[in-house]
């Protein structure tokens, strides 16, 4: 409606149509618009392609990262989940009370397995393993104490459950030496979230940078098309209507940006997927390379959107307002 | 229509455009400003489109005080007032048809309310024929007559034009002024500023004259024609 005169029809509004067809029509301006500022960069290719490049290799970076390390993370679980706890009992433990400790542990809830290792079965290991053979016989007597395999359960295999349930079989009687090798997995850990929080890092500088970009890229444009800028004001231009064709650049950037950098990451990974094989397979592990699914590609894609929208959003609102018709 | 009541403009900087300037349009009218350059018409008309705010005074259209609008609010003022320009203010990269539709496109009609008011807009001109055309190839006249179109496509009950005929030759800038006769007779308000007083001279339409900011005639050009000091005179 008119604000200066009452009854003066604007618009949409002068065609009586009803709010379905006005609802369609708003959609409809708006994928004409979406499509125009497409038009655009399809214009510009070079330079349209600069802009989606820098964005796109921007997300690629902390992308890849974020990947290995959420594998180095799923593998280092893996082998957390095969730690055990070595008992090495006392000498002077009776094969009774042995036997009787192994079948008290088994009710354990917080013990998966158990295995029993005789002190002559430990020696007959050594003794075939070690290549001392013959040797060993002339020992007046064993030195191995007998040795107990604890397997903890799933639930008490992180770091610091498996600590505690260290301690607790360090009580037992008969126990003399509770030992679980976990320090270098919390080195490990440690290490990854130090990794973790730096890409983080990185990634916010890097998108920083990147609206920043778009922003520029965004201003540029807006100031080429400075006449075109005031005669739509001119002839009642809203600000609101102005800033649409930009903000559509900024998402058409976001969405190539975000496409490139989810195939960078494809390549990137795929290049190096024959040194991490050469590398996990030291560790005899079967291992495949996740996070490539297509909920990374949506995080991926939303994330550049957003970043396309942000920069030009922060643009335009700066810069359309200071173009008035004078 | 348009009222102006004790208007005066400074720029910053200190220079006064415009000095208690008080008259008032009827609606339906149909007037003349001239002047001087640098007499202060365009600051007038700039007034009335709030492209500049006054300094002291109020103008109102149709009553409303322009000095209450906001700065949100321009735009929608804008859509009222259809506003012609000696510089025409066309879009150079696209073709007759999407000029015209600017405003419409801007409203939000549909394609095919957009298409039937953008014919009839050229047919009132008559450059129907070069709908397809970039203004870069039409001549001068025939682009301000885009411009025209432009500014009554969408019907708005007011029409400002400045030097609308600048730069055209007098049977041009004739049909120009015939044009803005049809608007007014269809019962438009037009506020036409113009330095080209053989034009005017030519018809009887109220004119309202400015010297160094301040309104010095208003009333016919009869009146106005033998009033004058030489220096109008043609």
């Amino acid at each position: 409606m008119s604000l200066l005169f009452k009854g003066r029809p604007q618009g949409v509004h002068s065609t009586h149509v009803g709010w379905l067809q006005r609802v369609q029509m708003f959609f409809l301006s708006h994928i004409r618009q979406a499509l125009t500022s497409l038009g655009d960069l399809w214009r510009a290719p070079v330079a349209s392609l600069m802009t989606i490049g820098v964005l796109g290799l921007s997300i690629t970076l902390p992308s890849t990262f974020y990947i290995l390390v959420k594998n180095a993370e799923n593998i280092a679980e893996n082998w957390q989940q095969a730690s055990e706890i070595t008992l090495f009992l006392r000498r002077d433990t009776a094969s009774k009370d042995a036997n009787q400790l192994v079948t008290k542990l088994g009710l354990w809830p917080e013990i998966d397995g158990i295995t029993f290792v005789p002190a002559e079965q430990g020696m007959q290991e050594f003794q075939s393993q070690s290549g001392l053979g013959a040797a060993l016989d002339y020992l007046d007597e064993n030195p191995l104490p007998d040795v107990i395999l604890v397997k903890p359960s799933s639930q008490h295999t992180s770091p610091t459950a498996a600590s505690k349930l260290l301690e607790k079989l360090q009580t037992e009687r008969f126990v003399d030496v509770a030992k679980l090798d976990i320090k270098w997995l919390e080195r490990l850990y440690g290490f990854l979230s130090i990794a973790k929080e730096l890409i983080y890092a990185v990634a916010l500088l890097l998108f920083l940078a990147v609206v920043l970009i778009i922003g520029n890229t965004i201003r540029l444009n807006i100031l080429s098309r400075r006449d075109e800028i005031l005669v739509m004001k001119l002839v009642g231009a809203t600000d609101a209507f102005i800033h649409r064709p930009f903000m559509y650049t900024g998402i058409w950037y976001g969405l190539f940006g975000g496409l490139m950098a989810w195939f960078a990451v494809v390549l990137l990974l795929w290049w190096m997927s024959g040194s991490i094989d050469a590398l996990t397979a030291q560790y005899n592990k079967q291992f495949d390379l996740t996070g490539l699914h297509f909920e990374a590609l949506l995080i991926m894609l939303s994330v550049s959107v957003f970043l396309g929208l942000a920069g030009s959003m922060i643009s335009v609102h700066r810069h359309v307002r200071s173009i008035e018709p004078k | 229509m348009i009222k102006f009541e004790q208007v005066s403009k400074t720029y910053p900087g200190g220079q006064q455009a415009l000095r208690k300037v008080s008259f008032h349009i009827e609606p339906g009218e149909m007037a003349f400003l001239t002047g001087h350059s640098g007499a202060g018409k365009s600051t007038l008309l700039k007034l009335i489109s709030i492209m500049e705010r006054p300094t002291v005074g109020q103008v109102l259209i149709n009553g409303h005080d322009l000095n209450k609008i906001h700065r949100r609010q321009i735009a929608y003022i804008r859509r009222d007032i259809g506003m012609i320009f000696q510089s025409h203010q066309l879009l150079m990269d696209k073709t007759v048809f999407d000029n015209v539709a600017l405003p419409l496109v801007i409203e939000g009609f549909s394609r095919k309310e957009t298409t039937k008011r953008v014919h009839a807009a050229l047919e009132m001109v008559g450059l129907r024929d070069k709908i397809r055309n970039l203004p870069i190839m039409l001549s001068g006249g025939e682009q301000q007559r885009v411009g025209i179109a432009r500014a009554v496509v969408n019907k708005p009950p007011l029409l400002l034009a400045d030097e609308p005929t600048g730069n055209l030759d007098p049977k041009l800038s004739m049909e120009i002024i015939r044009l803005f006769e049809d608007f007014n007779q269809a019962g438009v308000s037009v506020f036409i500023a113009t330095h080209d007083l053989g034009l005017i001279a030519r018809m009887k339409y109220r004119t309202l004259t400015l010297k160094q900011g301040q309104m010095i005639t208003d009333g016919l050009t009869e009146d106005w024609d033998s009033e004058q000091t030489p220096g109008y005179q043609l």
